[in-house]
């Protein structure tokens, strides 16, 4: 049994509908949006958190995330993958219109689509990258980004809100704060719920 | 006296700060496999006056990088990665 030194590590795990990525080094936006770009992709929603400067009227001086890397890295890997799931599946109602329908039948084919039981299925996303940072993050600097790629706009919007609001919820990830005027032996561990 | 064999425990974030650890080893008490619902009371008796005990009351466990769903149908043989999970706020 190797000894931990220490949990909270850099880790990646890419398949092929998308990649989880934990990194001390600062997020580049425009690298991680690059790498959910593909030729079918009409449209690439992109949501970028970084670390607001107050909370309850204290003055925050900077942040620090710390993760069970081994296992958010599983967590998100499973949520990227629920998202294509859910997405695939559910029938976008409440908002579809009449050419996100006519997707239907132009967009790309899943891979699975002859196991399917209508003739194929569409792939209504095509990658999903989750980035989120660890370590001390000043203020004003990007945490989390999270760029989802889709044939059309609905689609990526959609994903992205449900991917951020599941890896707030259920990736083993910890945001501490430490505010001015106050000891950083007594910085806050914040939670989600 | 503790005579069975070692698991090591991971903490984050407050169960982190309040043992002073990001990770331990433990004996268990026996070489009968333990029930993990039994391995609150031990690390809290390993960190008394730590502030550790209210912690775990809202913490989860994960044992092998697996979340535990039922705490009481899970057994620690010995050789197991056993971490305390707190309340996560990633984002």
């Amino acid at each position: 049994m190797s000894i931990p030194l220490s949990a909270s590590v850099d880790a990646r795990h890419g398949t092929e509908l998308g990649v989880a990525v934990l990194t001390h080094q600062p997020l580049n936006n425009q690298e991680i949006v690059a790498s959910v770009a593909d030729d079918g992709a009409g449209a690439t929603a992109v949501f970028i958190g970084t670390t607001r400067n107050s909370f309850k009227g204290k003055v925050v001086t900077k942040l620090e995330y710390q993760a069970y890397s081994k296992l958010a890295i599983k967590t998100i890997t499973d949520i990227i993958a629920a998202a294509h799931a859910n997405v695939s599946s559910a029938p976008l109602t409440a908002h579809t219109h009449t050419p996100l329908q006519a997707s239907v039948f132009s967009g790309p084919r899943d891979e699975d689509s002859t196991t399917s039981t209508s003739a194929f299925r569409p792939q209504r996303l095509i990658r999903i990258a989750v980035h989120h940072r660890l370590g001390t993050v000043p203020v004003g600097e990007p945490s989390i980004v999270i760029a989802v790629s889709s044939p059309h706009r609905k689609e990526s919007f959609v994903a992205c809100e449900m991917v951020l609001e599941e890896v707030k919820k259920k990736a083993q990830i910890w945001k501490r704060e430490y505010y001015a005027g106050e000891k950083e032996d007594e910085a806050e561990w914040k939670a989600n719920a | 006296m503790s005579t069975g064999p070692e698991i090591t425990i991971l903490y984050f974030a407050g169960a982190s700060t309040a043992t002073k650890l990001t990770f331990e080893r433990l004996q268990l008490p026996s070489a009968e496999p333990q029930p993990l619902s039994s391995l609150s009371t031990l690390l809290v008796e390993r960190h008394p006056q730590s502030g550790l005990e209210a912690i775990l009351r809202t913490c989860q466990w994960s044992v092998d990088a697996e979340m535990v769903e039922d705490v009481e149908t899970v057994f620690l043989k010995g050789g197991e990665e056993v971490a305390v999970i707190p309340p996560v706020s990633g984002g």
